[in-house]
């Protein structure tokens, strides 16, 4: 069979779609690997490390403390498990260390380097502050005033992302640790260690009952479901945004690039119809045919699995660890799951063989003359615009090119759109992270401090302004504060996001984070109960707070009072624009605007290796689709370029007529990617504010717009500038040789 | 004289596959005139009308035309060349398919320093009516009088044609070599016309016969006749 000798010839005379087709399916597969290989990496660790380390299913503190015998007893009658987590805060030279006396049952901390405690004056401490403050097993540390030695380096499944206090934002690994000692040192140590009960529910269990019961019997302080809980939720989160994201990536880019290479494989095809009419009229069967170009066709898909299989074996485990930085140093494995790397590898390939196959179909429907007179896919009414006009010829035929080859310029154009959306993607994101830190400063206004103290008060404060805080949930459990402010404040921010202000004697209002969080809007009616009592009420939100960095619904205090079943003139924080002399044993924690924005604001850095993916990604789709289709745009029109070289036509003034017209694609291109990825963005806004408890703030300025415009131009440049040297290896001789229009 | 070729050698290929398309050419030809280019096919015509045209450049040997000697040229002086000095004619028109009639003739007459005015060009060829058509409108003998339009529009000093009658009927040759021959007359062209068709040879004013890429004979046609008497 004969055939089989055009396989290497057909192969050379279109390397370069061949290499170009080859990375873009590649790097569009990339796109959606990279995000896909950390988020099944992190996710499938977190999984086993939580089941064999008894992740905890919720914590509460009390007020009346629980017995041994009220233990063993709720435990049998609930299904449930329990355990008392003894621990104390100590600090040395601005360090915190947060001392554990090991579990039993829930929460086990694992060693990955060093051995566990022996004797008293050892100690293992989590990993995530050894790493970032270069404490190695055998090394000193002072706690309490005793000198220990670090024998072991640990994780802690619930505190895998280390989070200081869970109203924190951002992760704390530079002056707070968790450390483990001995039974007997651990007593010494601190006689009045605070305790956390941790609960583990069995398949019978009742959550809610559960809950009521200690509420009746021990009066709950706090209840924390695992679900709620940042220092464990963030991690299956953050892993399911990056599985997310990597569908998003699927839908965009493989689809569009595989889409886009049919369509020049396609193209291809059709202008080979010379050559297929001939062998048809020398009686090759269609079958026969069909298979030499799907074969053909097939390459691009084979290569572009087969690079990417070779690449993510190399970059999987060092790519992967990068998304890890934001937790404790987890020993995750990451790898492309071999049917992610077949379905990768089989899917672009039998798109593009089908797309081959068809072409051939409906070429060979054609009258084999027609084939050989070239004359298939000739659109012979576009061609005619613009005969009457007085326009230079050179512009006229541009213009029908362009118009009258409608698949290049959609691949052109598709080159240049997704070039400009990928790449304001990754900037507008980063813009939107680097902005919440100031965008917290505005959303507080006044305020600075929020003391929330850990007993009731009813005198009123010396200074500052007294409010009702306390942690309620909507009936999904989904937690937010509950705020009763006195309706004079001059501290608490009282904008509403559609202008105007919140006038709280008239009733509830619900911060913007809230409203997304929780999935409300104005004028809703919504049932909300206290975290602890697990009391109902029902409540209509007036209006939504611009705040897009505290999840609360505010009202007077009267009515917080009312809902939060506490006494009139009582209140639980304080709210102030300076530091306030309260002693240190009255409050349990404190909120401050600048913490908060120093957290946010140290969110951003980690994103800039995905946003440098990204950005990559960007260049080589936008530069390789410009080289397929400006390639295309070439090879189409050589018997054009061969005569024009004849008539005295320099390289120069061919390149100009032929490619200078597809700038006009550049500004609609560029336009409408950054107006998708602004559209893209501020749908994910509100999945991302759930995920991080902070709204982007999505703002499209003008140097996005610039810095997206001149990479997307200087790809364009750039893929012209190689491929006009093209137009230069035409040769004149082959409009002479192939000429038969 | 106005050509001047010495020489002229091109091979093809290498080694044992070489090709001696032309193998030592010697020929002058004079100003104004028509000279037709004889030969069976293989024999070399076509490769020497692309030396000629600067469309390719020779192995060894010259090549002068009106005192330019284009055998020493480089890319950038024969594309200056081509566009200035030479028009082309040949076998299948080869127009630019998405250009119409007027269009094929101006996207030439766009770079060129003097060109002749098109609507007399257009006139001299008959073809003004058909100037909003595309080149798969037309027949083959209009396409083929477009492509001597697109050829003279430049006023070239030399119009090169191969083979230019070789895809048409007996009467649409006549008929086309008579275009040539009233251009020749009306701009005073030095025209070359390549064929293997001895007919056509009778409305020279030189007749020169290729053989296997050397001349065989070279001669003065005393009794030229009009295109319209020749017995094609
Ligand atoms: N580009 C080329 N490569 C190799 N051989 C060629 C090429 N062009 C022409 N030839 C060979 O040179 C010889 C002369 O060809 P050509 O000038 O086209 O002849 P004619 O026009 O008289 O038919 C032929 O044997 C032909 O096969
Ligand atoms: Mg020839």
């Amino acid at each position: 069979m004969k055939l089989n000798k055009r396989y290497a010839r057909s192969v050379r005379a279109n390397l370069s779609f061949y290499v170009a087709a080859s990375i873009m399916t590649m790097t569009a597969l990339l796109a959606f690997y990279l995000f896909y290989i950390a988020g099944i990496g992190i996710n499938s660790y977190a999984d086993e490390f939580f089941s064999r380390n008894k992740l905890e299913d919720a914590q509460f503190t009390v007020y009346t403390p629980l017995t041994d015998e009220d233990i063993t007893s709720l435990e049998s009658k609930y299904d449930v498990t329990l355990e008392a987590e003894q621990s104390f805060d100590s600090e040395n030279d601005g360090v915190t260390a947060r001392i554990f006396k090991a579990n039993q049952k829930i929460d086990l901390y694992e060693i990955i380097e060093g051995n566990d405690i022996k004797e008293d004056s050892d100690i293992v401490i989590s990993a995530g502050y050894a790493k970032a403050n270069d404490v190695s097993v055998g090394d000193k540390l002072t706690v309490s005033g005793r000198k220990f030695t670090v024998t072991g380096l640990f994780l802690r499944p619930d505190y895998l992302y280390m989070l200081k206090d869970l109203s924190d934002s951002y992760k704390n690994v530079s002056t707070f640790y968790l450390g483990a000692v001995t039974d007997s040192m651990f007593s010494s140590l601190n006689s009045g260690p605070s305790v956390t009960y941790k609960v583990i529910f069995g398949e019978d269990s009742s959550d809610t009952e559960f809950r009521r019961q200690l509420n009746e019997d021990f009066y709950l302080m706090s209840y924390v479901p695992a679900e709620s809980n940042a220092r464990i939720k963030m991690v299956h989160d953050q892993a399911d945004t990056y599985i997310s994201w990597a569908w998003m990536m699927l839908i965009l880019l493989p689809l569009i690039t595989v889409i886009l290479i049919s369509i020049v494989i396609g193209r291809k095809i059709r202008s080979e119809q010379r050559i297929i009419g001939t062998l048809s009229a020398f009686g090759y069967k269609k079958s026969a045919l069909m298979r030499h170009y799907s074969l053909l066709a097939m390459l691009p898909g084979i290569m572009g699995g087969i690079l990417i299989s070779v690449l993510c074996l190399l970059i999987a485990q060092p790519y992967g660890e990068l998304t890890l930085i934001d937790y404790e140093p987890l020993q995750a494995e990451f790898r492309l799951p071999v049917s992610a790397m077949i379905t990768g590898m089989i899917v672009p390939t039998v798109i593009y063989m089908l797309a081959a196959m068809l072409k051939i179909r409906k070429l060979l429907k054609h009258d084999t003359v027609e084939l050989l007179n070239n004359s298939v896919g000739k659109d012979v009414k576009t061609h005619k615009i613009l005969t009457n006009s007085d326009k230079k010829v050179r512009f006229k035929f541009a213009v029908r090119s362009l118009i009258g080859s409608k698949g290049r310029t959609f691949v052109v154009f598709l080159g240049i759109f997704l070039g400009a959306m990928i790449v304001s993607l990754g900037l507008m994101f980063s813009d939107s992270v680097k902005g919440i830190g100031d965008a917290v400063k505005s959303s507080y206004g006044d305020l600075e401090y929020e003391y929330i103290l850990n007993t009731i008060k009813t005198e009123a404060p010396s200074e500052g302004e007294a409010v009702v805080a306390a942690k309620f949930e909507n009936e999904d459990s989904t937690e937010f504060t509950l705020m009763g402010i006195g309706a004079d404040t001059q501290l608490w921010e009282l904008g509403l996001t559609d202008g105007g202000s919140a006038d709280l004697e008239k009733g509830w209002y619900a911060s913007s984070l809230c409203s997304v969080v929780l999935g409300i809007e104005a004028g809703d009616e919504i049932t909300v109960r206290s975290v602890t009592t697990l009391e109902e009420h029902s409540i209509k939100i007036e209006g939504i707070i611009d705040n897009g960095y505290n999840s609360f619904i505010v009202s007077t205090r009267e009515r917080a009072e009312e809902l939060t079943g506490l006494e009139h003139g009582s209140y639980t924080a304080i709210i102030s624009d300076k530091e306030l002399d309260i002693p240190a044993s009255e409050v349990s924690s404190v909120l401050t605007k600048d913490t908060l924005k120093e957290q946010m604001d140290a969110m951003l850095g980690e994103n800039n290796s995905l946003i440098y993916a990204i950005l990559i990604i960007a260049a080589i789709i936008c530069i390789s689709s410009l080289f397929i289709a400006i390639g295309l745009l070439i090879s189409e029109n050589s018997t054009n370029i061969s005569m024009l070289k004849i008539l005295g036509y320099d390289n120069k003034r061919i390149s100009r007529m032929l490619l200078d017209m597809n700038q006009v694609l550049l500004i609609p291109g560029i336009g409408l990617g950054i107006a998708a990825a602004y559209a893209a963005l501020s749908a994910y806004k509100d999945h991302y504010a759930a995920l991080v408890n902070a709204m982007l703030p999505v703002e499209l300025t003008a140097s996005q717009v610039i810095i997206t415009t001149v990479f997307v131009c200087i790809c364009y440049y750039g893929s012209l500038y190689f491929l006009k040297r093209k137009v230069g290896k035409v040769n004149m001789a082959e409009s002479l040789m192939d000429n038969r229009e | 004289m106005f050509i001047e070729i010495r020489n002229a050698k091109k091979q093809y290929g290498k080694d044992e596959a070489v090709v001696n398309a032309l193998d030592g050419v010697d020929l002058s030809i004079e100003k104004g005139g028509i000279s037709v280019i004889l030969g069976p096919s293989g024999s070399g015509k076509s490769t020497l009308m692309n030396m000629l045209g600067g469309i390719d450049s020779l192995t060894s040997g010259e090549i002068t035309v009106d005192g330019k000697n284009i055998s020493k040229a480089n890319a950038r002086e024969l594309t200056e060349y081509r566009r200035d000095d030479i028009g082309f004619v040949f076998q299948f028109y080869n127009l630019i398919a998405d250009l119409t009639v007027q269009e094929n003739i101006e996207v030439v007459a766009e770079i060129s320093d003097s060109p002749l005015n098109i609507n007399e060009v257009m006139e001299a060829l008959d073809i003004e009516k058909y100037k909003k058509r595309f080149p798969r409108e037309l027949s083959g003998g209009q396409q083929q009088r477009v492509a001597i339009a697109r050829a003279m529009i430049k006023n070239p000093k030399l119009l090169l044609c191969d083979e230019l009658t070789g895809a048409l009927d007996t009467k649409t040759s006549r008929s086309v070599l008579e275009f040539v021959q009233k251009v020749n007359s009306q701009f005073g062209t030095t025209t070359v016309i390549i064929t293997h068709n001895n007919a056509i040879a009778d409305m020279a004013d030189q007749v020169i016969v290729i053989r296997d890429g050397k001349i065989v004979e070279n001669r003065k046609n005393k009794n030229k006749l009009p295109a319209s008497g020749l017995v094609l």
